[in-house]
């Protein structure tokens, strides 16, 4: 895939920086645990 | 730019997984799951009746609004056109996992044993799903390229490593980073330290600009991708020796990735030790994690190791970075004083953070009762849990007795004994000695089984931390065969020239020396 084929993000990542990929897994991981703390 | 597709595919994705829950629901693949299980248990049963279903549900809903919607430039538009490639990664993981890798590991089983291994060929080559996940990745993005409408969903998969890593810490316990930590941060501080010295050193001797040796000594050093985008702005690398960089670490780090579980079949390495090299050796996150996976499939504790050492690498990081920066103020009189700190603040990891705080919030004991050891707990009574359907049978300490004379070690023999006279395991310590025994492969295969039965009946695991087990697989699976589809021949091609040559001769040596000495210095015991 290259770079070009995307006006947002890069080619490994549809975030514009790693920071932000790295917050929304933090958010993804964050509501995951709150679910299975609910769930089990 | 509108980046969702006007396509019928996640609408037929989502039909696909339906009918594969539906047969395997009703019971129509019966038989072809009685093939696969080749004589065990199925193992995954209980995912095959559910997770096709609720994808398959969301995709062929999402997947129908977008074939007859309109769509509108904005970030629905941009977000939500994820969803066709992520999809499409989720169901060759899947076809991968329940089908495909079962289905090899029946036809590799009814080959035989390879010579005196006293392994067949998938498990000396590591055919499992995570390996054949990445290569099916990597042969639809080189032979067929991914479809257009899958494009964007493919960029998800870094997401999915990160997040499955933060998930990650809810599996550590305080005594296991006491334990494991000391270890990892010796190894670690000295083949991080001796890495960046060495390319350093060799990069001075073939004469590459110290920007390129500097780029290049963190990424092979440190944590591949992530140091290397750290420490670029310090050393003040150009786009094209960061891309270079990047090409050797990727092509270093897939053939570790392969390389390295056959090598740990072979010299029969224990999952400690096997988690240790491949924490220290590989370089990218990614490819510890998948190597991890490759050596033990049907378990965690490899991965976790491993991740300990990898987590550990990725915290010198910051010492890593002053490193260079004081290397090449030194070395350059034109660079431009750039703020370490700044650089440090703006670069590090968060999600290694993230992982941090999963530890935190899981060591409180809100995941599981915090006296339980990671979420597992012994106990060999009714009360705690135990069935007494567990208790070893006559023909078990038959078995186990008939091999008493392969153990050498007193306190291996000592916990067998109070196996067999109880039929069941009396302690921690009998656990944890009996459990090197098995990683030893000191016994025979069946012995083995019924010791790997006896540690299941008295080791309990609290429900939360299963279904965090379960998260962190798939969202690896999901991760590492979107990986694949990222692994271009022109991606590798760029590890060309002199970046290769100093990345391969110090990626060896760090790999054969951390060999050597996880081997010396590691127990089997975990």
């Amino acid at each position: 895939m290259s770079e070009n084929k995307f006006d947002r993000g890069s080619a490994l990542s549809i975030f514009g920086s790693d920071r932000k990929e790295d917050f929304m897994a933090l958010v993804f991981a964050l509501v995951i645990a709150f679910a299975v703390f609910l769930t089990y | 730019m509108v980046y969702t597709k006007k396509s019928p595919a996640l609408f037929i994705i989502g039909l696909i997984m339906l009918a594969i829950w539906y047969m395997a629901d009703s019971g129509m693949m019966a038989g072809y799951i009685e093939h696969l299980a080749n004589g065990k248990k199925y193992k995954y049963g209980s995912e095959l009746t559910s997770i096709p279903m609720y994808f398959g549900i969301v995709a062929a809903a999402i997947g129908a609004w977008q074939w007859f919607g309109s769509h509108k430039e904005g970030h629905w538009d941009y977000y939500s056109s994820t969803i066709a490639g992520g999809m499409f990664i989720l169901l060759i993981a899947m076809l991968v996992r329940w089908f495909v890798a079962p289905e090899i590991e029946v036809v590799s089983t009814a080959m035989g044993e390879v010579g005196q291994t006293g392994s067949h060929i998938h498990k000396l080559l590591g055919l499992n799903y995570v390996v054949i996940g990445i290569v099916t990745g990597m042969v639809i993005v080189n032979v067929f390229s991914i479809p257009e409408w899958a494009q964007n969903g493919v960029r998800l998969s870094r997401l999915g490593l990160k997040t499955g890593v933060i998930l990650l810490g809810t599996l550590y316990s305080a005594a296991e980073l006491k334990n494991l930590g000391g270890l990892s941060i010796v190894m670690i501080g000295f083949f991080v330290l001796g890495s960046v010295g060495m390319v350093l050193w060799i990069g001075g001797k073939r004469k590459i600009p110290n920007s390129m040796g500097g780029v290049l000594s963190a990424g092979m050093g440190v944590c591949g991708v992530s140091a290397t985008v750290a420490a670029a702005p310090v050393v003040q690398a150009k786009s094209v020796e960061i891309a270079y960089t990047i090409g050797t670490i990727l092509i270093w780090g897939v053939g570790c990735m392969f390389v390295f579980p056959i090598i740990g079949q072979l010299l029969g390495m224990s999952y400690v030790q096997f988690g240790a090299w491949a924490g220290t050796g590989i370089l990218n996150s990614a490819q510890v994690a998948g190597a991890a996976l490759a050596f033990q499939p049907d378990g965690i504790e490899t991965l976790k190791v491993a991740e300990i050492f990898n987590i550990t690498r990725v915290l010198v990081l910051p010492i890593i970075v002053l490193w260079l920066a004081v290397w090449y103020v030194k070395r350059e009189e034109s660079a431009t004083q750039v703020n370490v700190g700044q650089v440090i603040f703006a670069k590090f990891p968060v999600f290694v953070l993230g992982f941090i705080l999963m530890f935190a919030l899981s060591s409180t004991g809100i995941f599981a009762p915090a006296e339980h050891y990671k979420g597992k707990y012994f106990g060999n009574t009714a009360e705690s849990g135990f069935k007494d359907d567990k208790l070893l049978k006559d023909a078990d300490v038959a078995t186990l007795r008939s091999e008493f004379g392969k153990i050498e070690r007193t306190d291996r023999k000592d916990a067998l004994q109070r196996l067999v006279e109880n039929r069941k395991i009396m302690s921690p310590d009998d656990d944890d000695v009996l459990r090197g025994l098995v990683n030893s492969k000191a016994l025979s295969k069946d012995a083995n089984k019924i010791l790997k039965g006896a540690h299941k009946a008295v080791r309990h695991t609290a429900k939360k931390i299963k279904a965090f087990r379960n998260w962190i697989t798939w969202l690896f699976a999901f991760g590492l065969v979107g990986l694949g589809m990222q692994i271009t021949i022109g991606s590798m091609k760029q590890a060309g020239g002199q970046p290769a040559v100093i990345g391969g001769i110090v990626g060896f040596v760090k790999a054969a020396l951390s060999l050597v000495v996880v081997m010396m210095l590691i127990s089997e015991k975990i």
